[in-house]
Order: structure tokens, then C-alpha cells, then sequence
């Protein structure tokens, strides 16, 4: 499947909807179930006071971004670890190839990490003739499929038992009755050998406390405590905004941020990595690389009121709980964030033109911000956006022209009124198809019949 | 009490008749309603399309026609929210000041029944109806009405149905609805998908009702679909109407 | 790179000039509901740990733990043991390397019983930790924290390269939403808490 960018979206999404209705059922079903797992996780704690709590954190985190950077990255080099800066993309790709190259590293695996997707590492590895391995198990399916991942969490949930077996049949030789543990067991065997082989191993990184330099990494299956032990070199990119200031913050976010994400007490396996491995251990990396990865996030940073969408954590509750999203799945939004996040960071990482119509791919709902961890306020932000792509011309000149006009009717009663007769008395079914952006109301529903009398009429007649 | 009514734009056109349910209703509860001539739109469509300045300008012509009322009341969740938590931010200065007054003056109208008149049943006229209610998300979320509706159809004999998805959006959203159609339309399946059997479904919000009739009928299936202010105002009759 | 960082930290410190500072709001205090969970640390760990699909027993002197880890060792062609792992909890069975052996016995740093997680210390050995499908841990009850902030703050000074906190067997729900065990880290993992 070929990854299509955000301009895309409204043809992307019309064509999965009328040509792959079973992504529609898939999503809905697992996204249903990460959300009411997550309602029971959030209803055994006090989810509103832990909540206000780590809003509060991740504010003072961001606004001494700097101190808190500086901290980190002298801890981190006090305990051995290396420490890189990537301004952008190519910048964090340049540097695992010089990683890469001086260490003649041949084979890489690989844990989920939405900022190497971000980053496009994969493709750019392929292309210097690295070998990646993604080992977790969704990534892993997704990897053999050649497809961009659909949900951050769950990243083939688009993908069905049957399309695992037959995948498995092909790739691992499994029977084509094969169980789901049976399937499991031959993933675990092929990618036993990867882990056994590789030269180093990639992660992203949950958070990074920066008192300790403590690098955080959340998982279930364990294939990140592989990566990050067994190969000799451990790389990992984390993003700027993912710092914590202390130690003990991570005892919150690690907690809730599994809680948001499957209703889990805490990620089945948690690593807290602060360097490479030391003289009295007997396992572990000889190099710990941490690319600190800026990308569009100071800009983010600078802007007076997107900069919120920073605290994220992650955990894809918002993605679980938006309607949109459940329609079409993480594809349709072109890039590597989708959902209610992926649509407000959209406009500073990618430029607003290029996010575009990402912030317009939504009902305003409001759902998402009832479960954000972090207390992102989505919908307002979403707004925020619409409210700068309008200032930027790129809601079409129709659209203003209409909006305007619209305005300066409503200021107006006695227009107004005419106005709204003509409205009423449009042939909708016929005419209706013709009338700019609300025609479109027809192409999915009937036309609305319009009241015989307007309220005004019925209101002067005198009601009894 | 000075109470003033807000028909909205939508509800003037399509809903006229609820409207004017509203008016008996509240005369039934011994208010008696005023409905000033020069009001419009409250600026919704506009401020949820990113359209601050036009919004701005709808919003200080209706707070212009409304800040005299003791009370303003809506039939319609969103344009009440909009109303409440939107226009003390989007308007500045002196403006927002007055917004904040008009605020909290302002209700959507199962929300006035309850909390400002305190009434929690109407009659005997729902007696034995089964309703779905469709939580409009604003209604929901931006003003926390969630019991109010679902109380007075109670109390007033009607059994609200259990409905897997009433709390999800049914994709109106405003322009949304026409800016993306098949999505929009893939949420009003989603809702209408699990729609139990029921004699009515009705909501607070006229444009949900438009947008979930409108897709019931392409889809060929229609159960009745009528505005919350037109089912509250049968239930003020002693007894069941006739089933038409 | 000396040029990136002053680049990135510049833009950091220009984009918070005009922003008002947030102060830390001070300790967590995971508050919850009363009796949400048990009281006693390990009741409470013993309780989470086996929601997970873990295994605990408990002992209460070195004794009884040694006559079982006889018993529950014999079954194992092999086993791999943790470095800091004390003799007497030590099976007499042949050892072999992490990644042939089927047993890994490992001795915990610690456990939180608010998140029902051992506390795993790179100085026992990561491999033996994940490798082997079936995993033992032995943990003292006095080591089983009752929070997590606890457990990090009692660790805080004395740090090894990686801790790992383990809080049941591996688990993975991506082929079809359906809940599969074992599949990178041990399939099973039992606590053994000794008091």
C-alpha cells in the first residue's frame, strides 16, 4: 500500500470507505474495546486528580524546556552515554548512518516508535542496505505487508486473523489453520534469530527523566527490553518534548499513560535505561545513543497556543474514542500521526498548507478532550488551526465569500429574513446539488424538507 | 421572569413547528416567552468552519438582541453552548464582559425546565412511547446536559430506550457535514446501525436530527425522528395522543 | 553537532520568552479510591501480578523455598541463573546459556505492588530476564514497595545501566485483537516472595 500525504485525506477516506469497508468494522471494533478497557483502567484510579497532575508537569517541563534538556544530556553523558541533536529528519537519519557506518552495522531491529516513523528511518536504512527488523509483533505484520502502521498502539488492528495466517503461510510456512499462539510462536522463532544477529538495536523513548537521565520505554511483548540488551549498540530517538523533570514523575505517567492507552495498571514491560552497560553487568549494549530530535517541535513550542499539543503522551486514547477516526483508521490521515493529535500537530511539523485538511477532518465532537491524560484541549485547538488556515486563504475563496455574506446578513434582520425565504423556497433535490460546498448535504442524505411556515411567520400569526 | 426565545437559524427554517412547541411549553410551565424580531444566527457555523471574524460579528448582533432577557432559551443544544462557553472567549474587551453576563443567563431548553424552573415531569402524555435520545455533543460536553432530557421524558411516562452509541457524535458537526460527506455519513450509519426499536428518536439539536433523519431515509429505513421540544410538549397532555 | 544543539536550544529559549512559567505541582500522590487496593504490599502485588497472568507463591522461610524450587526446577532440561542470585536459591539443575536454557531464575532489585511489577536489575543479568520462556523471580517481601514513586525514590542512588520492571508473562493482541502469550519475553513468570 503506498502512504498518501494529509491532502489526500478526503479521497483517501472516501475510497477505503467505499472499497474497504472491512477497515471501517476493524477499526471500530478495536478501537471500542482499547476505550472501554481504558474507561475500566482510568475508573480504578482518581483519573481526574492524576490527570490535573501530569497537565501541570508536562506545563513546567515545557516551559524549562532548556534547563531541562541540558540536565539530561549531562546526566546521560555522566553515565556513559552518547548524546546527539537533530534539528530535522534528515538530520537524525544522517546521524544513525554515521552510527551505522562507523560501526559497520549490518542488521537492526527495531521497536515501535511513532518518531521513526516520523522520521522515515526504514525507508532510508532499505536505501544504505541496512537490514530492519521490526520485531514488534503488529509492526512486525505491517512490515511484512508493506503498509504504514494505523493506529498508534495498535498498529495493524486494520488486520484481521485471516489476513495473519495468510500472511504467516507465506512468510513462516504456518499451517493455514494455524492458531493465534501458533502464530505467535513462529514470530517469536524468526524473530528470535534477528535479535540473536543484530548489530544494534533502534527505540524510540516514552520519556526521559532528566534528574536521572533515565530513558523510559513502555511495551507488552518485551521485544523492546531485546532490543535494547541483547545488540551491542542501543540507538534511541527521542523527542524533545518527552522529557519529565524527575525521576519519581515517571511513577504518573508511566501508570497513565498505559491506563489511556489499554487499561493496564502499567506496560507489561517497562526499561529504565541510564547508559550502556557497566563493568559488574554481565548483559547489555556497549553503546547507548540518545538523539534528542527537535522536527518541527520548537516551532510547535513557539506558537502561543498549539504549543499544549506537546504534553502528549502517546497513549492514543484520542484515537480510540474519536468517531472520524474509527470510519477509516490511521491511513487516510498520510502521515505518521493520525487522529485528533495527529490533526493539531499536523499544521506545526508539517506546515499548515501541507497539514491541510487534516484540522477540518473533524465534527468537533469533543470527545477526545475527555480522555486526554494530559488535558490537551483538541477541539479548541482544531479551531485554532481552522481559524489560521482561514487567515491563510486556504479554505477556498467560495467558502469566505459565502461566510462573509452569510455575516453581514445576520447583522442584518430584515435581509436576514429575505434571505432565508429564498433558502426555503431552493428546489434542494434538484437545485440543492448545484449550490456550492451545501450541496454536497445530498450526496450521502436526503435534502431536508423545510418548515411550511418559518417561526418568525407562525411567531407574528400569534401561537396558541 | 423575563424569559426571551432564541429559535436559531435552523429552527426558524426547519423546525418551526418545535418552536412553536417551545412557546406552548414554556406558557404551560407560566412563563410567558418573548421572541425579538432581530435575531439571527449565534455565529456557530462560522466560528466552527475557523471564521473568528464573522463569528465575532453574529455573536456581538446577538448579544445586542438578547442581554436584556432575564433568561435566554434555546431548543437547540449547540447554539445554547455556543452561546455559554464560546462567546466569552471569542468576543474581547467590554464585549466579553457582556458575553459573560448573557452566559450565564443562557439555556438550552430541558436544561431551563430542570434547573431553573425545577420541573421534572410534564404530564402523562408519553406514557407508554419508546424514545431513543441522541445526546448532541455540544448539549453534552460543552454545557453537561445529559440527565435533564432523559429525566423529563421519564417523568412524563416515556422509556428511554437503551441506544449502544447515543452518546457518539452523529457527524453533523456543521460544515463538516458537507465538506466531508461519506464520512459523515459512515458516523450517521454508525449510530442509526444501532439503533434499537423505538416508537421516536429525538434530540435537543436540530441539526442532528437533520443529519440522522436525512441519512435514515437514503438508507430507505426511517424511524420517526422529532425534536425534543415537540415531545416535551405532548407530554404536557393528560393522556397519550393517538398514534397517528 | 555542538552547532545543532546550540541551534535547537536557542529555538527553545526564544519560543518560552513571552510564556508564563508553570510551576512543578510537587510529589504525585496516586490517589485512588479507598480500598482500591489491598493494603498490605503484598497482598496487593500477589493480587495484580496474577490478574496479569503471573504466577505467585509465596514462602516463608528459605527452607520451604528451597524444597519447591527442587520440585518446580526438575522439570527444566536447563536453567540460567542470575548473577546476584544467593545459593540457596540456586537449583542443582545444569545451567546453560540465556538463550538455550529453559528456565531463567533471576533475583529481584525490588517490586511495586501498585503496579504488581518486579523490579529486574541489569547487574543480574538482562538475557537471563528475557530469554528463557519460563521465568523465576525470587523477591524479598520487605523489598515490595507499596507505590511506584516509592520504588523509584528508594532506588534513585544507586542506579545500574537498565532496570526493568516486569509485571507478568509477555503478551501481544495483534494478530486479530486476540491475546496471545510468550511472545518475545518469558510466556510464563512467577514470583516467588520470601519472607
Amino acid at each position: 500500500m503506498s502512504r498518501t500525504r494529509p491532502s489526500e485525506y478526503k479521497a483517501t477516506a472516501e475510497g477505503i470507505l467505499r472499497d474497504h469497508p472491512e477497515m471501517r468494522t476493524a477499526v471500530t471494533a478495536a478501537t471500542r474495546t482499547f476505550n472501554s478497557h481504558r474507561v475500566h483502567g482510568f475508573g480504578e484510579v482518581d483519573a481526574e486528580r492524576w490527570r490535573d497532575w501530569m497537565h501541570q508537569v508536562k506545563n513546567h517541563l515545557l516551559t524549562h524546556l532548556d534547563t531541562y534538556l541540558e540536565q539530561a544530556e549531562s546526566n546521560l553523558v555522566t553515565h556513559g552515554a552518547r548524546v546527539h541533536w537533530a534539528e530535522s529528519a534528515e538530520d537524525a537519519r544522517t546521524i544513525l548512518a554515521d552510527i551505522t557506518k562507523s560501526h559497520e552495522v549490518r542488521r537492526i531491529v527495531k521497536g515501535k516508535s511513532m518518531l521513526s516513523e516520523e522520521l522515515e528511518l526504514n525507508t532510508f536504512l532499505g536505501e544504505h542496505g541496512v537490514q530492519v527488523r521490526e520485531t514488534d509483533l503488529g509492526e512486525y505484520i505491517i512490515q511484512l505487508l508493506d503498509e504504514p502502521p494505523s493506529h498508534i498502539v495498535g498498529p495493524a488492528i486494520h488486520r484481521s486473523l485471516e489476513d495473519c495466517r495468510e500472511l504467516f503461510g507465506r512468510e513462516l510456512g504456518t499451517p493455514p489453520d494455524a492458531s493465534p499462539e501458533e502464530l505467535a510462536a513462529a514470530a517469536r522463532r524468526a524473530l528470535r534469530e534477528d535479535f540473536l544477529k543484530a548489530d544494534l538495536g533502534i527505540s524510540g523513548g516514552n520519556f526521559l527523566a532528566a534528574d536521572t537521565g533515565t530513558l523510559a520505554l513502555i511495551e507488552n511483548e518485551g521485544n523492546i527490553r531485546l532490543s535494547t540488551s541483547v545488540p551491542r549498540i542501543h540507538v534511541a530517538f527521542v523527542g524533545i518534548e518527552k522529557l519529565l523533570p524527575r525521576l519519581e514523575d515517571l511513577s504518573a505517567f508511566l501508570q497513565l499513560t498505559t491506563r489511556a492507552a489499554t487499561g493496564a495498571p502499567i506496560g507489561n514491560y517497562v526499561s529504565l535505561l541510564q547508559g550502556p552497560r557497566r563493568n559488574d553487568e554481565p548483559h547489555g549494549p556497549d553503546e547507548l545513543h540518545v538523539v534528542l530530535v527537535d522536527n518541527g517541535r520548537t516551532r510547535l513550542l513557539a506558537d502561543e497556543r498549539a504549543w499544549e499539543a506537546l504534553r502528549c503522551v502517546r497513549c492514543g486514547a484520542c484515537l480510540n474514542i474519536c468517531p472520524v477516526y474509527r470510519q477509516t483508521g490511521g491511513h487516510a490521515y498520510g502521515w505518521a500521526y493520525s487522529g485528533p493529535i495527529g490533526a493539531i500537530l499536523a499544521p506545526a511539523y508539517l506546515g499548515l498548507e501541507e497539514a491541510m485538511p487534516l484540522p477540518f477532518a473533524s465534527s468537533l465532537c469533543g470527545a477526545c478532550a475527555d480522555v486526554c491524560p494530559v488535558r490537551i484541549p483538541i477541539p479548541d485547538l482544531l479551531v485554532y488551526w481552522r481559524e489560521r488556515a482561514v487567515e491563510a486563504g486556504l479554505t477556498g475563496r467560495t467558502e469566505a465569500a459565502g461566510m462573509r455574506a452569510y455575516a453581514a446578513a445576520a447583522e442584518r434582520p430584515a435581509l436576514f429574513g429575505a434571505a432565508k425565504h429564498l433558502l426555503r423556497h431552493l428546489p434542494w433535490e434538484m437545485g440543492g446539488r448545484a449550490l456550492p460546498v451545501l450541496g454536497h448535504w445530498t450526496d450521502e442524505r436526503t435534502a431536508p424538507p423545510p418548515s411550511r411556515r418559518s417561526f418568525s411567520s407562525l411567531w407574528k400569526e400569534g401561537i396558541d | 421572569m423575563r424569559v426571551a426565545l432564541f429559535a436559531t437559524c435552523l429552527g426558524d427554517r426547519f423546525f418551526a413547528e418545535a418552536c412553536a412547541d417551545s412557546v406552548r411549553l414554556l406558557r404551560h410551565l407560566g412563563v410567558e416567552p418573548v421572541v425579538p424580531e432581530t435575531q439571527t444566527c449565534c455565529g456557530q457555523p462560522a466560528y466552527n468552519a475557523g471564521y473568528a471574524t464573522e463569528a465575532r460579528r453574529m455573536a456581538r448582533h446577538t448579544l445586542d438582541v438578547f442581554e436584556e432577557a432575564e433568561h435566554v432559551v434555546l431548543p437547540s443544544g449547540s447554539c445554547a453552548g455556543m452561546l455559554r462557553t464560546i462567546y466569552p472567549k471569542l468576543l474581547v474587551g467590554v464585549d466579553s464582559d457582556r458575553a459573560r453576563v448573557l452566559a450565564s443567563r443562557t439555556w438550552e431548553l430541558s436544561q431551563f425546565i430542570v434547573r431553573v424552573l425545577g420541573v421534572e415531569s410534564l404530564g402523562e402524555g408519553l406514557f407508554g412511547r419508546h424514545v431513543a435520545y441522541h445526546h448532541g455533543c455540544h448539549a453534552l460536553r460543552e454545557l453537561g446536559v445529559r440527565d435533564e432530557p432523559v429525566k423529563l421524558l421519564q417523568g412524563s411516562g416515556a422509556e428511554v430506550v437503551a441506544w449502544e452509541t447515543d452518546q457518539e457524535c452523529c457527524g453533523f458537526g456543521g460544515l463538516f457535514s458537507v465538506k466531508l460527506p461519506a464520512v459523515s455519513a459512515g458516523m450517521a450509519d454508525r449510530k442509526l446501525d444501532t439503533l434499537p426499536l423505538v416508537d421516536w428518536v429525538t434530540s435537543a439539536d436540530g441539526g442532528c436530527l437533520l443529519q440522522l433523519a436525512g441519512r435514515a431515509e437514503r438508507r430507505g429505513s426511517s424511524p420517526r425522528f422529532r425534536h425534543l421540544a415537540s415531545v416535551l410538549w405532548e407530554a404536557t397532555h393528560p393522556a397519550p395522543l393517538e398514534v397517528p | 553537532m555542538g552547532d545543532a544543539r546550540e541551534r535547537i536550544l536557542g529555538r527553545v529559549r526564544q519560543a518560552l520568552e513571552h510564556r508564563d512559567s508553570v510551576e512543578h505541582p510537587g510529589d504525585f500522590g496516586a490517589w485512588r479510591p479507598d480500598g482500591a487496593l489491598p493494603a498490605d504490599p503484598v497482598e496487593a502485588f500477589t493480587k495484580l501480578f496474577t490478574a496479569a497472568g503471573g504466577e505467585v507463591r509465596h514462602f516463608d522461610s528459605e527452607v520451604a523455598a528451597r524444597t519447591w524450587l527442587d520440585g518446580f526446577a526438575s522439570a527444566f532440561e536447563t536453567v540460567s541463573l542470575g548473577v546476584t542470585v544467593e545459593g540457596a536459591l540456586r537449583p542443582e539443575r545444569p545451567e546453560a546459556s540465556p538463550v538455550s536454557a529453559s528456565l531463567g531464575i533471576s533475583m529481584a532489585r525490588c517490586a511495586v505492588a501498585e503496579t504488581g511489577s518486579l523490579v529486574l536489575d541489569a547487574r543480574d543479568g538482562r538475557r537471563t530476564q528475557l530469554l528463557p520462556p519460563t521465568h523465576l523471580v525470587w523477591v524479598r517481601a520487605a523489598d515490595v514497595h507499596a507505590t511506584l514513586t516509592g520504588a523509584l525514590s528508594a532506588m534513585k542512588e544507586d542506579l545500574p545501566s537498565g532496570l526493568g520492571l516486569h509485571s507478568g508473562p509477555s503478551k501481544s493482541a495483534d494478530i486479530g485483537q486476540i491475546t496471545v502469550k510468550g511472545v518475545h519475553g518469558p510466556g510464563r513468570v512467577i514470583a516467588a516472595i520470601l519472607s
